[in-house]
C-alpha cells in the first residue's frame, strides 16, 4: 500500500550501468540476506510451545498461500476491471467524466487502506470476500488513472495516421494506442500489485488470514520470533513481487519505446 | 426504510458532538506526528541527496535502498520496529521517516541534477566554490522539485500514520481501530467513518497548504 510516489516522481535522467545492475540485483540480494538472517537468528533460539505451534512449515505455507491468493486475485481483478474501464472512459471523450474520475482517484489515494478495510467489514461482514473487495477498490484507482494518462499521452498525429491507413477505431486502440500506453499502464499495475500485497497484511484485522496473522499474533502474545518471521516473510514477498513486476515492465516495453 | 438514512446521520451528528474533543485531539496528534516525521525525513533526505547527487554509486545505493524500504508493508515495518522502539510514538515516527525518505531523496537528486550546465558554469565563472554553487544556486533552483517530494512524502505519511495506531501510535487511526474493536455496536461505524474521513480531509488540506507553500517559497525568477 505504500508505493504511490511513482505518479509524481520525476524521471532520473539517463541511467548509468552501475545503477542498472544495482536495480536488477538489489532486491534479490536484500531478500536473500533477510531470509538468511532470519533463519540463522531463529536457529539460535529455544522456541516455546506457542512459538512452535506457529513456526512450522505447514502453518507458514498456509499463511503465505492465503496472502498470495488474496493479493494476486485482487491484482488480477483490478487488471480485468480497471483497464477496460479506463479505455471506455477514454473513448467516451467526456471531459467531465474524466475530471470526476481523476478527482476521485486523488481522494482515493488520500484514503487510508486500513479505514477502507475496516469500514467495509463494519457495514458488511468480516472475512475473505470483504478483504478482496476492499483490496480491489483500493488498488483500482492507480490502474484506472494510469490507463487514462497513458492513452491521453498518445500523440494525436499517430492516431490520425493509423486511421488514415484505414484502421478501424478498434484496431487503432488495440494495435497502436494500447501498446504505446502500455509502459504507463504497467507501471500502474505494478503499484497496485505492491499495494495489494501490503493491504493484504491488514486483512488479518477482519479475519481474512494471510501473513498479517503472524504479525498480529506475535504482537499480542509478545512472541517476537513469530512477529519477526511474519514481517520478514511479507516484506520479502513484497520486495520480490515489486522486483518481478519491474522486470516484466522492462521486457514488455514495446521495442520502439 | 425511508427514515433510516436521516436517522443514521442523526446518530453521527450526536456522535461527533459528543466526541468532538477527542476528534480534535487526535487530528492534532496526527498532524504533529506527520509533521515531525516528514520534518526529520526532509533534513535526512535532502542531506543524503546533497551527498550523493553527483556520485553514480552512492546515488543508486541511496535510491534503491529507499525504494526497497517503501515496498515493505507498513504493518510489517511497524511490527519489526516495536521490539526496538516500544509502543506508541517511537515506532510510528521511525517508520514514517523511513517511508518518507524515497520521494525526498529522489526529488532532491533529480532537482540538483536538472540545473542547466550553463548556469553552473556562469556561477563558477563568477568565482564561486563548488559548495557555494551547490548551496546558493543549485539548491534554490531545485527547491520546487524537492518540495514536490516533501508533498508526496506528507501524503504517504498521513495515510500510513493511521496504521501506527495498531502499535499504540497517535492520531486518527485510534478512531478507526476503536471502530473495529466495537464491531457490532452502534458506534462502530461512527468511529471508523470519522477516523477515515478525518484522515482524507487532513490529506486534502495538507495538499492545499503545500500548493501555497510552493507558490510563496519558489524563487522569484522561477515562478511561472
Amino acid at each position: 500500500m505504500t508505493a504511490p510516489a511513482t505518479a509524481t516522481a520525476a524521471p532520473l535522467g539517463q541511467r548509468s550501468r552501475g545503477a542498472l545492475i544495482a536495480r536488477v540485483l538489489a532486491a534479490p540480494v536484500v531478500v536473500a540476506l533477510l531470509a538468511l538472517g532470519t533463519t540463522l537468528w531463529l536457529a539460535s533460539l529455544e522456541l516455546d510451545s506457542i512459538e512452535k505451534r506457529t513456526l512450522n512449515a505447514n502453518y507458514i505455507v498456509d499463511r503465505v498461500r492465503e496472502h498470495l491468493v488474496l493479493s494476486l486475485s485482487a491484482a488480477a481483478l483490478v487488471a480485468l476491471l480497471a483497464i477496460p474501464a479506463g479505455v471506455l472512459i477514454h473513448r467516451s471523450q467526456s471531459r467531465i467524466l474524466r475530471a470526476v474520475v481523476l478527482t476521485l482517484a486523488n481522494i482515493g489515494q488520500a484514503t487510508p487502506a486500513v479505514g477502507v478495510v475496516i469500514l467495509l467489514a463494519i457495514v458488511w461482514k468480516t472475512g475473505f470476500s470483504t478483504a478482496l473487495i476492499a483490496l480491489v477498490a483500493y488498488a483500482f484507482l492507480p490502474v484506472l488513472r494510469n490507463t487514462l494518462t497513458g492513452l491521453a499521452e498518445v500523440d494525436s498525429a499517430i492516431r490520425e495516421s493509423a486511421l488514415g491507413m484505414g484502421m478501424t477505431g478498434w484496431q487503432v486502440l488495440r494495435r497502436v494506442e494500447l501498446p504505446l500506453a502500455s509502459p504507463v499502464i504497467l507501471a500502474g499495475l505494478r503499484t497496485s500489485l505492491v499495494f495489494a500485497v501490503g493491504v493484504a497484511t491488514i486483512a488479518t484485522f477482519i479475519n481474512a488470514g494471510g501473513l498479517g496473522d503472524m504479525i498480529v499474533n506475535g504482537l499480542k502474545l509478545q512472541r517476537y520470533p513469530v512477529l519477526i518471521v511474519g514481517a520478514a516473510l511479507v516484506a520479502g514477498i513484497a520486495i520480490l513481487i515489486d522486483w518481478l513486476a519491474g522486470l516484466v515492465e522492462d521486457f514488455a516495453r514495446p521495442r520502439g519505446l | 426504510m425511508a427514515n433510516s438514512v436521516p436517522m443514521a446521520l442523526d446518530g453521527l451528528g450526536t456522535f461527533l458532538d459528543r466526541r468532538s474533543d477527542d476528534l480534535v485531539q487526535m487530528t492534532t496528534e496526527h498532524l504533529i506526528v506527520v509533521a515531525l516525521s516528514v520534518g526529520i525525513a526532509t533534513v535526512l533526505g535532502v542531506g543524503i541527496g546533497l551527498l550523493v547527487w553527483d556520485r553514480n554509486i552512492g546515488r543508486s545505493v541511496a535510491i534503491t535502498t529507499a525504494a526497497i524500504i517503501l515496498t515493505i508493508p507498513s504493518l510489517a515495518l511497524l511490527a519489526i520496529l516495536s521490539p526496538l522502539f516500544g509502543l506508541g510514538w517511537g515506532p510510528t515516527v521511525v517508520a514514517l521517516v523511513m517511508y518518507s525518505l524515497l520521494p525526498i531523496i529522489r526529488n532532491t537528486v533529480v532537482g540538483l541534477r536538472e540545473v542547466p550546465a550553463p548556469v553552473l558554469e556562469s556561477a563558477r565563472g563568477m568565482g564561486m566554490k563548488p559548495s557555494t554553487v551547490l548551496i546558493r544556486i543549485q539548491l534554490p533552483m531545485a527547491w520546487p522539485i524537492i518540495l514536490t517530494g516533501i508533498r508526496v512524502a506528507t501524503q504517504l505519511a498521513i495515510g500510513i500514520a493511521a496504521i501506527g495506531a495498531y502499535v499504540a501510535g497517535p492520531g486518527l487511526g485510534q478512531f478507526i481501530f476503536r471502530g473495529l474493536s466495537s464491531l457490532g455496536s452502534k458506534n462502530a461505524l461512527n468511529y471508523a467513518l470519522s477516523g477515515t474521513v478525518g484522515v482524507v480531509v487532513l490529506a486534502l488540506v495538507a495538499d492545499a497548504v503545500f500548493i501555497l507553500i510552493t507558490r510563496y517559497t519558489t524563487p522569484r525568477g522561477l515562478r511561472a
